[in-house]
């Protein structure tokens, strides 16, 4: 596709995803509110742009599904036909298709023809039944082939005048005549330019000519109608279809309207469908057949079209296309309000004021001036602070998003475990940076399923215990302090702390007479590896899952907790920084040296007694904290500083936390606490261990954030060594 | 021989202007005695020194880190980088700071001097000195007039010098 629309490219996309999610959530609405006429409409729409712009940019496939979708989806608003489960689900399923569609013409993946080849079937399929329910069935003009096995190749006797007006709208015969050659041979075209007139009378962005072939292609009757999708309006078209020199009229038409003057159905139903339902196939047989259809390269080689390598040279040049195709649309871009912009250029407009004002101060300065040169910088420092929040805002998407998806998830995981469940989202509108959204969405997902799969019991289970039969699950968004917070809490039959000990036992993670409290036991299921459902279903029980959840977490600067009460439900709560890009830390010095800690691994911070400390194999120093021994790093013997104290009872203790290992951190001096701004080290120079980060203190100079993984690491290497 | 005082005279008004003529123009600096050149189209700017914030456990030629307009960009003292002696900063002491392979460095210099138009054919090819000097790191030896400048390859003095330190991170 050599157009030059490229760089809208990922525009479309981004909008047909936006316009996806629209579609399927008004689907899941309309399952609950099938009359709603509104929801309907907007349905229509948002299928009706995406039809439209995916076939301006030449993505056929995707406008000719969706242009079935939108045929049903137009019945179901005219009244026409009833919004029944069968035909919600059949709607999902084509979302679905949709998705997968849009997704390969973006990244050139491949595409399950089989499945689209199904669905368009059905769609086909369904808006039939429709017509027979608001009319009688008539024969119409279409007669059937005996029935053979096999695959084969349809022929078809193809007559097309095109309306006048085809060059105007921008269509190009050859285009129609490509498509046609690329699902199967073309042979004996013959134009028809009787209609041609005189040079001097001719308007050339007029279309005079017809033509008539002969069309041969192993597909079905309606890919070759698709392929005259955008021309059909106005234009005199019969396809006929020939088998075995007898030529069966299927259909002449002038317009795309599927009903006859005299209200007879004239759409055909694929030929599949039509044997079955007369009952001269069965449905098997036809599956079967339909399982036998080659691909076009398989069908070329035997007809000795083409040699096995030349099909597998342009075989071999589409996946190299495809691969160019995706590289291009890796650019991320994110959707701002006006309205933020607007605030925004209103703040920039007053910080250009304070800073005049300042200027014109700082001119013609006399010491008698201080007071309103210090309340100018008080504005002037009320205008940053209130950019950079607005700034980092622009980065923020309310985390509706995120949540959008699981309405459907749900759906589908209660049809399939055969469970009530309903799903209840709050704090929606909560925005988090772009990044930490996107990076949330598979760990949630996995505790939404883990909660309708293991935390949910089946309905018999929980009429027993006196519960309602439909099973809850909440999820709730909303800030607390510089974090987020998500809790994903089921009313199900909570975690069984027996069972998680028995299996933690049995894996050898604690041993057999080991006392526990309950927050030590709860997090034992984020182990690797850890399951307690007794059968594995392909949404949970495998043992992965739970630990990716709790890596992916930490990895975004977050913590997971878990409260469950046996019988009552669970709760997970995920806590996480509102950005990656700022974050909140405790400033402790070392010598003469400023790090920052952040506040999220530290547990607290102790001045140890004198007798406290103690060696193991004369070098190993632990420290005693309330009758644990912990180990302990002296910062300055890490990074090789001048220390003001080497005395740890002088000195002061940080207990940390890092992937659930306790270590105590022994620094000088706690200078305060400051959220900061995190800057790559990476960007111009390289990783150093033990560093996380940097960032830009108060003064002005580079603060180092400290990695409290890499510092262990290095200590014990320096224990090693 | 009226041409030539003319041709001669055009080019040294060039180079006071700093119109390039058919050379390269190298940005000079001062370590110690010795005059050093970097081409000139690989300096984003110079500044004076500032303190600077050190990076534990990286060999002693780095500096430290700086603050440069919110960018944090690494600094290498040149003259450890050479094994030549420290001196204390005066006020004439900068920092050159230059982008090397889209990474943007810092250099720790006694002081600069000048930029030089230097033309190819007054620039030789560094001579051997075999085990006791590394060469590796110059592109050449430049003349203009009777000065002599050792012109930098900074790709190669700053990202080898990168790998070196990875390798002895990972030995250590």
């Amino acid at each position: 596709m050599s157009n030059d629309f490229s760089q809208f490219q990922d525009a479309f996309f981004e909008e047909a995803a936006e316009h996806l999610a629209v579609v399927e959530e008004g689907l899941l609405a309309l399952e609950q509110h099938p009359e709603d006429l509104d929801l309907l409409n907007k349905i229509f729409r948002s299928a009706h742009s995406i039809k439209g712009t995916s076939g301006m940019f030449g993505f056929n496939a995707v406008a000719q599904f969706t242009h079935k979708m939108e045929t049903l989806l137009d019945l179901l608003r005219n009244g026409q036909k009833a919004v029944t489960p069968v035909i919600a689900d059949l709607l999902l399923r084509s979302t679905d298709c949709l998705k997968t569609l849009i997704d390969a013409a973006k990244t050139g993946s491949s595409v399950d023809d089989v499945t689209v080849q199904r669905l368009t079937e059905e769609l086909a399929a369904s808006q039939n039944a429709s017509g027979s329910q608001s009319m009688p069935q008539g024969n119409g003009p279409s007669k059937i082939k005996p029935a053979s096995a096999g695959p084969e190749l349809y022929s078809y006797a193809i007559a097309w005048a095109p309306p006048d007006w085809l060059f105007q709208r921008g269509l190009d015969p050859q285009q129609i005549f490509k498509e046609l050659a690329d699902i199967g041979t073309l042979s004996q075209v013959t134009v028809d330019a009787t209609k041609l007139p005189e040079l001097a009378t001719m308007d050339p962005e007029k279309c005079y000519l017809s033509w008539r072939m002969k069309f041969e292609t192993a597909k079905d009757r309606q890919v070759v109608d698709a392929v005259f999708e955008f021309v059909r309006e106005d234009s005199v078209l019969t396809i006929t279809e020939e088998v075995q020199g007898k030529e069966l009229e299927v259909r002449g038409e002038e317009s795309p309207s599927f009903v006859t003057p005299d209200g007879t159905e004239s759409k055909p139903k694929p030929l599949g469908e039509l044997l079955v339902e007369s009952g001269v196939v069965s449905r098997e047989t036809l599956n079967k057949a339909l399982s036998q259809q080659k691909r076009v390269g398989e069908i070329l080689v035997e007809q000795h079209a083409a040699t096995p390598q030349q099909i597998s040279q342009a075989l071999q040049k589409q996946q190299d296309n495809a691969a160019h195709a995706k590289k291009g649309t890796e650019t991320a871009s994110i959707r701002v309000d006006t309205d933020k912009i607007d605030k925004l250029i209103n703040l920039v407009g007053e910080l250009v004021i304070t800073q005049s004002m300042l200027s014109d101060l700082g001119s013609r300065f006399e010491i008698n001036q201080l007071p309103v040169l210090l309340e100018r910088m008080a504005q002037l420092e009320g205008n940053t602070r209130e950019i950079q929040e607005r700034v980092m805002s622009i980065r923020m998407l309310p985390i509706g998003t995120a949540f959008s998806r699981f309405p459907r998830l749900i759906r589908d995981l209660s049809a399939n475990a055969g469970k009530k469940i309903q799903l209840v989202l709050s704090g929606e509108e909560t925005e988090l940076d772009k990044t930490v959204i996107e990076s949330i969405g598979d760990p949630l997902t996995h505790l939404v399923r883990n909660s309708a799969d293991h935390g949910l019991e089946p309905p018999d289970e929980r009429l027993d215990n006196n519960k309602p039969e439909l099973g809850t699950i909440r999820l709730n968004a909303f800030h607390e302090g510089g974090n987020i917070c998500i809790t994903v809490e089921d009313d199900g039959r909570g975690l069984n702390r027996d069972k998680i000990l028995a299996k933690a036992v049995k894996q050898g993670l604690i041993a057999e007479n080991e006392k526990l409290s309950d927050d030590q036991i709860w997090p034992l299921i984020f182990k690797p590896g850890f399951s307690t459902a007794e059968k594995v279903t392909d949404v949970s029980g495998r043992g992965v899952g739970m630990d990716v959840v709790k890596r992916n977490i930490e990895g975004l600067g977050g913590t997971v907790k878990i409260k469950t009460a046996l019988g009552k439900g669970t709760v997970f709560t995920l806590k996480l920084p509102l950005t990656l890009a700022i974050t909140e830390g405790m400033t402790v010095r070392v010598g003469t040296e400023t790090y920052i800690v952040p506040l999220l691994s530290i547990l607290e911070s102790i001045q140890p007694k004198a007798g406290a400390m103690k060696t193991v194999v004369g070098k190993g120093e632990l420290i005693n904290v309330r009758e644990t021994y912990l180990p302990m790093i002296r910062m300055y013997e890490v990074f090789a500083l001048q220390p003001e104290y080497t005395d740890p009872t002088k000195a002061i203790l940080l207990i940390l936390e890092t992937e659930g290992e306790r270590v105590a951190v022994m620094v000088d001096e706690i200078l305060g606490q400051q959220q900061v701004v995190i800057k790559s080290m990476e960007k111009n120079f390289r990783k150093v261990d033990g560093i996380a980060g940097a960032t830009i203190l108060g003064d002005g100079t580079v603060g180092f954030i400290l990695d409290i993984r890499g510092l262990l690491e290095i200590a014990r290497r320096g224990v090693a060594a | 021989m009226a041409v030539a005082t003319l041709e001669t005279a055009t080019k040294e008004l060039n180079q006071q202007i700093g119109l390039p003529t058919d050379g390269s123009q190298y940005l000079t600096f001062q370590l110690g005695d010795e005059l050093y050149g970097v081409d000139i189209l690989r300096v984003q700017e110079i500044k004076g020194y500032t303190t600077v914030t050190k990076i534990p456990n990286t060999p002693p030629h780095i500096k430290g880190v700086l603050n440069l307009r919110g960018t944090i960009v690494p600094i290498v003292e040149l003259r450890t980088k050479f094994g030549m002696p420290t001196i204390d900063y005066t006020m004439f002491t900068v920092i050159v700071v230059v982008v090397v392979r889209d990474r943007i460095m810092g250099l720790v210099v006694d002081s600069v001097s000048d930029v030089l138009n230097i033309n190819k054919k007054d620039i030789q090819a560094p001579p051997e000195f075999g085990a006791k000097v590394d060469v590796s790191v110059l592109i050449g030896i430049g003349k203009s007039g009777d000065k002599l400048v050792a012109l930098l390859n900074i790709d190669r003095l700053l990202t080898e010098d990168e790998q070196q330190q990875e390798s002895a991170v990972a030995n250590a």
